[in-house]
């Protein structure tokens, strides 16, 4: 079957999911606010609705005339996560629910733009220290006095007008491709290295001063904003594309020993991290003050049980920030461990569906590109989930294309897009490698590669 | 690049991995534990809009009720016309602080949920009614307003049961609270209400009678004297104590003292009627000794939570070891001597480490008049349909645990009659009745001497089995002589047992 086929048929799932959770929020609200306000909450929020199912099956449309070959499954898989945390996000708050349509509108604009402007991701392999530094600027922008503002605890967001923005949302996007091209660049020398020191070979300082500086520069920021959780995901995602480019063990353990090293620091030196660190060991302590969120989430999930209490039925509001960074704390307490289970398998998919397009990928730049941007969306998930479940220390970042956020939706998008520029591409390469090969002699090609090339041209 | 990106599969799936374990905690092997956690309020949250059953007293005195409140936020606004008189059993529900006491314990009979009322209610699907439930108790009013007059604001306990059934009548303590102002719908006036009361230092909120425990004091001496009997170490009249004024137990240079110096012996009907400390404190420590004392304890029920049908009962305890053998029986000391022994002739006495809960010491007594059986302490009376007054269920009464044998208690029954007629106890003494009981005075410092006042008793009518059981504490008394709790305690007792056979 055709990849778009695919896709197609998919996506109709994915929607008719999202449909029928939407009519069970909208009948559990009937009992709850009498029929008066029903018919309000239908016209206002079930509009929205329709709006984001016509633009995720639009985005199909989009992906047919720009990547016809690409890969079937990651828009249905995002379309199945946005679809269901838009409806969780209806349950919970009509207000979100209006502003998550708007960002979802804005975010599958940014998806068709980045395909559009985007042809060959290799291209920007080149600007890779404009990137980086790009990425830095991003970054602390907020830090400029007038421009950014706290919210939480962090001072990671923008005001502009009635909307806030993350910057820092964008700029993991940006080291993903600094760190694609510097290590596509680099890999050979980083992956020999040079210089003994002790039982390690390793290349000179020289080639390792821009990437450490930017990572260093990255980091330093992010602790000074107090943004726990995206200095975890950046380091994580710095950690796995160096590992990708070179295979080589020795750094991931170097990684982590300066991971537990900074880590035991901060905690030594920072009051927040070691409250955060106190909550994680034990939440029950103090139930109702510091432990509250993570107590009221694991109160959420067990009244759900294997089942769940059913959408609409349950309290996830009581959890605070249900809509954003706990959303999967009210998916466990609505659709019960069968519900959550799915989500996490949604998620498995998604990252097998991304690193296959890596595997596939016919640059390096590409491969270490998709490789990171893929491991970036599946540890993120990993990150807020685990924080929720006790799992890891709770540290605040948004459930990729599930939370409610506009930054975050919308940096998300931009990921799906490269991965599905990056897959219709290597399809295309393939493709014509194979011509070349078919011009010479058809029969001395093995059969897997003659039927592959059949499935493209059929 | 392709195995390092496969291993990444690897790594994130066993990161998914850890999270779907752990999802399984969470939701399912360890949800019941979360639901149970004292923090989680959502299913008495969840269940609050739901209509709620009255609880009502055994003589139809009404505890608690919904009143609806049409307009409001909530669906009605739970009432306790009663005030604080029954804020220690009946408790409370709030949608901010959950609840406590027959409120929590009997939830789902209230708002309909047992699985027999589900099964009733079936029929009663298509016309949409709803067989809530409403809660009959043990408890009666006169008794538990004799209690809090009683009482008359002094910090202390009274409780007050059927020996046989274990039927709580009365069970009151001070200091109480309105569980109106918690209860309040309106959330500022409750969150006030809790600020306040949570933090007073002397915690009205908390159920003295079965939440706290104390030390006994000579009440104790009933479950000395029974471990003696049970184990025919002594009988009623032999062995004679000699009369001394303290008693030296080995290995201390601390002698316990009889009260005001006085001295005290004689056989063990004359060591309870005076309640001689010496006496007592020998015979747990040098006849008895450590495993029959704890034997006996806990077949009182010591060391064990009450299965009484209330949340978070407090163990009564006991020690449950008292070291080594230092030397072994001889004729002097037959039980031997340990480590711990001069602990042990302490804890014969109800100091040391032995502290009992009100409703525990109620029992002891029970157990007396019981053959020698605990019962199992309850106040529930019944469920009843709110509808049909039909009773949906009622409690399935029985004995918690054995103290003793039938003809021990016998013994004791005749025993602790006599220290009203003629001991420590006279004061609970009413005409027309058999009346049996044991003071005890705890002292809880000397400088200036204070002390718990005790009493524990039963009453019947002349020839027949007692029928009513009591324990009172009165706290932190002024003094600390042997007549404390014969003089502070026992008329509490007293007028409670005179007005249940009125």
């Amino acid at each position: 079957m055709k990849a778009r086929t695919v896709e197609l048929g998919l996506l109709v799932i994915a929607l008719l999911t999202t449909c029928v959770g939407y009519v069970l929020v909208v009948l559990a609200q009937r009992v709850e606010v009498g029929a008066e306000l029903l018919g309000q909450l239908q016209a206002e929020v079930g509009g929205f609705m329709a709006i984001v199912v016509i633009l995720l099956l639009a985005a199909h449309v989009v992906v047919r005339l720009l990547a016809p070959l690409a890969d079937g499954l990651l828009l249905p898989l995002a379309a199945l996560l946005n679809g269901l945390g838009y409806v969780m996000i209806a349950r919970l708050d009509e207000g979100l629910a209006a502003s998550q349509s708007a960002w979802t509108f804005i975010g599958l604009g940014a998806f068709s733009a980045t395909l559009l402007v985007l042809p060959d991701p290799k291209r920007l392999e080149p600007y890779r220290y404009t990137l980086a530094l790009i990425g830095v600027g991003l970054l602390m922008l907020p830090l400029v006095p007038g421009l950014g503002v706290e919210i939480n605890g962090a001072r990671i967001w923008l005001r502009a007008g009635p909307f806030s923005i993350q910057p820092g949302e964008f700029a993991k996007i940006v080291f993903a491709g600094f760190l694609a091209g510097y290590l596509a660049d680099k890999r050979e020398l980083l992956t020999t290295g040079n210089r003994r020191v002790g039982p390690l070979t390793i290349p000179d300082a020289r080639h390792f001063g821009p990437l450490l500086a930017a990572l260093g520069g990255a980091l330093m920021v992010m602790i000074a904003q107090r943004d726990l959780g995206s200095s975890l995901l950046l380091f994580t995602l710095f950690v796995v594309m160096f590992y990708v480019a070179t295979a080589r063990v020795a750094y991931v353990l170097i990684g982590l020993i300066a991971f537990s090293t900074g880590a035991y620091v901060s905690w030594r030196l920072f009051s927040h991290v070691q409250r955060r660190v106190d909550i994680w060991l034990d939440p029950f302590a103090d139930p109702k003050g510091a432990g509250f969120q993570i107590a009221e989430a694991s109160f959420a999930m067990a009244d759900g049980g294997l089942t769940g209490t059913g959408l609409g039925q349950g309290t996830p509001e009581k959890v605070p920030f249900a809509a954003t960074d706990m959303i999967f704390a009210a998916f466990g307490e609505e659709l019960g461990l069968l519900g959550a289970t799915a989500i996490l398998v949604t998620f498995l998919f998604f990252v097998g569906a991304g690193l296959r397009v890596a595997l596939n990928a016919r640059s390096p730049f590409e491969q270490l590109l998709a490789a990171g941007l893929t491991a970036l969306l599946g540890f993120q998930a990993f990150i807020i989930i685990g924080g929720i479940l006790r799992v890891l220390p709770l540290t605040g970042v948004t459930l990729p294309f599930v939370s409610y956020g506009g930054s975050s939706l919308i940096s998300n998008y931009i990921i799906l897009a490269i991965l599905v520029r990056i897959s219709h591409n290597s399809v295309v390469g393939r493709a014509e490698e194979l011509e070349e090969l078919e011009n010479r002699d058809d029969s001395q090609l093995p059969f897997s590669v003659r039927s592959s090339w059949k499935a493209v041209n059929a | 690049m392709s195995r390092p990106i496969k291993h990444v599969v690897i790594v994130l799936l066993v990161c998914f991995t850890a999270l779907f374990v752990q999802l399984n905690r969470i939701q399912f092997y360890g949800a019941q534990g979360l639901i149970d956690n004292p923090a989680n309020t959502r299913t008495i949250q969840r269940d609050f809009n739901r209509p709620r059953g009255q609880i009502i007293t055994r003589d139809d005195v009404v505890v608690a009720v919904s009143e609806p409140t049409p307009g409001g936020f909530f669906d009605a606004q739970r009432r306790y016309p009663q005030g604080d008189l029954y804020a220690h059993v009946a408790g409370y529900t709030s949608f901010t602080f959950g609840a406590q006491g027959v409120e929590r314990e009997y939830n789902d009979a209230l708002i309909g949920r047992t699985a027999t009322q589900e099964l009733s209610g079936l029929t009663d699907l298509l016309d949409g009614t709803n067989p809530i439930g409403n809660v009959r108790l043990t408890i009666r009013h006169d008794l538990q307003l004799l209690a809090r007059d009683g009482l008359a604001g002094q910090r202390g306990s009274v409780v007050a049961l059927d020996p046989a059934t274990g039927e709580i009548l009365a069970m009151y303590s001070n200091p109480t609270f309105d569980p109106n102002r918690i209860a309040d719908n309106d959330g500022s006036l409750a969150n006030e209400a809790w600020t306040e009361l949570a933090t007073a230092e002397d915690n009205p909120l908390l159920e003295r009678t079965y939440r706290e425990i104390f030390f006994p004091g000579s009440t104790f001496k009933v479950v000395t004297a029974a471990a003696g009997l049970d184990d025919d170490l002594v009988s009623m009249i032999a062995p004679e104590f000699v009369v001394v004024d303290s008693y030296l137990p080995p290995l201390t240079e601390r002698p316990i003292s009889n009260f005001g110096g006085s001295s005290c012996g004689g056989n063990l009907v004359e060591l309870l009627v005076v309640s001689c400390n010496s006496g007592f404190a020998e015979l747990g420590a040098e006849i008895v000794g450590p495993s029959a004392m704890i034997e006996t304890a806990e077949g009182f029920g010591f060391n064990q939570t009450p299965p009484i049908d209330l949340p978070l009962p407090e163990a009564s305890r006991f020690p449950s070891d008292f070291g080594a053998l230092v030397s072994e029986g001889t004729p002097e000391i037959p039980a031997g001597v340990f480590e711990n022994t001069p602990a042990l002739a302490q804890s014969a006495i109800g100091q040391n480490d032995v502290s009992a809960s009100p409703l525990q010491m109620a029992l002891v007594a029970a157990a007396v008049v019981n053959g020698g059986r605990v019962p199992i302490p309850h106040v529930l009376a019944a469920v009843e349909d709110a509808e049909s007054g039909r009773v949906v269920s009622d409690f399935d009464e029985g004995t918690w645990t054995t103290a003793m044998s039938a003809g021990t208690a016998e013994l004791l029954t005749g025993a602790m009659v006599e220290v009203v007629e003629r001991g420590t106890a006279q004061n609970l003494a009413i005409g027309g009745l058999t009346v049996g009981g044991k003071t005890g005075t705890a002292q809880l410092g000397t400088d200036p001497p204070r002390s718990h006042a005790w009493i524990i008793g039963f009453a019947g009518r002349p020839g027949e089995r007692a029928e009513i059981a009591v324990a009172v504490l009165v706290e932190g008394q002024e003094g600390s002589s042997e007549q404390t709790g014969g003089r502070v305690a026992a008329p509490i007792a007293r007028s409670i047992l005179e007005r249940f056979f009125q």
